[in-house]
């Protein structure tokens, strides 16, 4: 029994092991042959270790400031991401509050009724969402890649979920101290909601960074469009001729949420127990 | 006095605590009015109107519904119908695809064999990356010339024929969005209990039979949440078939969905035709909307 189990185990691994290294073909496959010179690539075949590394790609890429200004869209992404991050966190972790630890009249009625309505698939308020756009002259700009979205309750659900986990002996024994509504807040609640923030936080950073169809619909000026927009550009401008660029473009885009994984994987591979409130 | 002086204290507190949780909330109740709500009705509304996106929008009633519904000889009802053939066939092929490959891993790591963790790491990685990219690498990984394929002697152009672009949309897509739903079945059958197995184990059970009497049943409600949000998700589907399946330099992708029939109405070059595009979301708005609710009651009839 044991050692059919060992060998079951040595089995699962040898599988799961071999699907991985097929999983990551097409990263790794891209990473290398971006540093491929375009004859290479053109001339000797499906290969990954390039016979003769350049950066010729990159540097092309990179240097066009003209119908493809990479740096300027990876710079828009970055600007974007980032505010909608710390604005999502902020706004989450008041409003989850409001919604789990303040009593007041309807509090749970009125909450439904937001989950409710943002049931609605999202395809009906794009066109609306871009005559409000024209109104506010956001056409084009940062806020309307910040703003909108800011709106959306499901990072409010998984926060407040989080913190109707917390027993409410916290609170009570924190306000006989003589503590505010916002010393608890502050002092006591938004310590404990670290874990599923930093979930809110790092979603919220890579649901913003990868966003194609709102940013394609939204910006048609190529120096203010964020990079995801832009690559769809790139695509159709250089992609059926010259790949070394592209793929060095490509590589460039995911080089931010890849590092991200790099340091935060245990947050986005727990997200689930995490944001449920199960600790461990 | 003493008491009085308690009274009004008592009272100023009772109106501060009823304006205190606007403070919370309120800012988030503000932007959801008008990013979320407001933009819903609006779409209802310009739906049944004609208008181009710039002039006034003039009421037409359910004229733009009957027109894409109905008239079988216009060019919107053709369009709609072709975006929606290709949308449900999107459905059909990436949805039970993508249910069982990430339960498929889930189950198989979670016997925590060597290397697991690293496995899957692995799996999840392509979910981080934005569809453009992830188009811009397997567009050219397929090149029949240099990609991947030329090895195996492939001539054909996968992305823009019958019936490989198909396989090759589902296979893209699953490779980026399966670890979503893994994470969601992992941390499922991380709360199963141990002693169940053990006592199954007792019993004599098999691998096969624990999965099938004790791990599916227990993950059954983030079974059916996960086919809720994925065919929900599938109708939407925009970004595969517009990266991978381009036709040449900067041309039309060669399956067209829903999505982009829409937004080609309403936001493509030429005038634009928004009031036809909003009835058409509105429709497949609705569907999507009814499928879930109905998948949901169907979920919570068997509780």
């Amino acid at each position: 029994m044991r050692r059919r189990e060992r060998v079951m185990k040595a089995m699962v691994s040898l599988w799961t092991g071999i699907v991985a290294i097929i999983w990551i073909v097409p990263v790794v496959w891209a990473f290398f042959t971006s540093f491929k010179t375009e004859t290479e690539i053109k001339t000797k075949g499906f290969g990954f270790l390039p016979k003769e590394w350049t950066f010729e790609n990159y540097i092309n890429i990179l240097g066009n400031t003209d119908n493809a200004p990479i740096i300027r869209w990876f710079g828009n992404s970055m600007v974007i991401s980032v505010t909608v991050t710390v604005l999502a966190v902020i706004l989450v972790s008041l409003t989850a509050y409001g919604y789990s630890r303040l009593d007041f009249k309807y509090r749970d009625t009125l909450f439904y009724m937001l989950m409710g309505i943002s049931l609605f698939p999202n395809i009906i308020n794009i066109i609306p969402l871009y005559q409000m756009m024209t109104w506010l002259k956001w056409v084009n700009t940062n806020m309307a890649m910040i703003v909108p979205g800011l709106g959306a309750v499901t990072n409010i659900f998984l926060v407040r979920q989080f913190s109707l986990s917390i027993p409410r002996e916290f609170d009570e024994a924190a306000k006989i101290d003589g503590a505010g509504e916002f010393a608890v807040f502050f002092r006591i609640i938004l310590p404990m909601l670290k874990p599923v923030l930093t979930v809110v936080a790092l979603f919220s950073f890579t649901g913003s960074w990868n966003d194609f169809l709102w940013p394609t619909i939204v910006f048609n000026d190529v120096e203010k469009m964020p990079l995801t927009a832009g690559l769809k550009l790139l695509n159709g401008a250089y992609g059926g001729f010259q790949l070394g660029p592209i793929l060095a473009a490509a590589c460039i885009a995911i080089f931010p949420t890849f590092v991200l994984y790099l340091f935060a994987q245990k947050y986005f591979l727990q997200s689930m127990s995490l944001s449920s409130g199960i600790k461990g | 006095m003493v008491t009085d002086n308690k009274k009004s204290g008592r009272r100023s507190g009772k109106a501060r605590g009823r304006l205190l949780p606007l403070v919370f909330i309120g800012p988030h109740l503000i932007l959801f009015s008008v990013f979320v709500l407001f933009p819903i009705l609006y779409g209802l509304v310009i739906s049944f109107t004609k208008w181009d996106l710039i002039g006034t929008p003039e009421w037409v009633g359910l004229a733009n519904y009957k027109e894409i519904l109905f008239n079988m000889e216009s060019t919107y009802h053709k369009d709609f119908v072709a975006g929606l053939k290709n949308t449900v066939m999107f459905v059909a092929l990436n949805v039970p695809v993508s249910i069982l490959v990430p339960l498929g891993f889930a189950l198989l790591l979670h016997i925590k064999a060597k290397g697991s963790k690293v496995f899957q790491s692995v799996y999840y990685l392509p979910t981080l990356f934005s569809i453009s990219a992830v188009g811009i690498m397997w567009m050219q990984m397929l090149n029949k010339r240099f990609g991947l394929v030329s090895i195996f002697g492939i001539k054909k152009a996968l992305t823009i024929t019958n019936p490989w672009m198909w396989i090759m949309l589902i296979i893209m897509s699953v490779w980026w969005t399966m670890g979503t739903n893994m994470v969601i079945y992992q941390a499922a059958l991380g709360g199963v209990s141990k002693d169940l197995y053990e006592s199954a184990a007792l019993d004599g059970a098999s691998g096969f039979q624990k999965i099938r009497y004790i791990a599916l049943p227990s993950i059954r409600f983030q079974l059916l949440y996960t086919l809720v949000i994925t065919v929900a998700g599938s109708f939407n589907v925009y970004g595969q078939p517009l990266m991978l399946t381009q036709q040449g330099t900067g041309g039309a992708p060669k399956i067209t969905v829903l999505i982009m029939t829409i937004t080609n109405l309403a936001f493509g070059s030429g005038q634009s035709i928004a009031g036809m595009a909003s009835a058409m979301a509105v429709i497949l708005g609705v569907f999507i909307l009814v499928v879930s609710l109905i998948q949901f009651r169907l979920t919570t009839k068997e509780d």
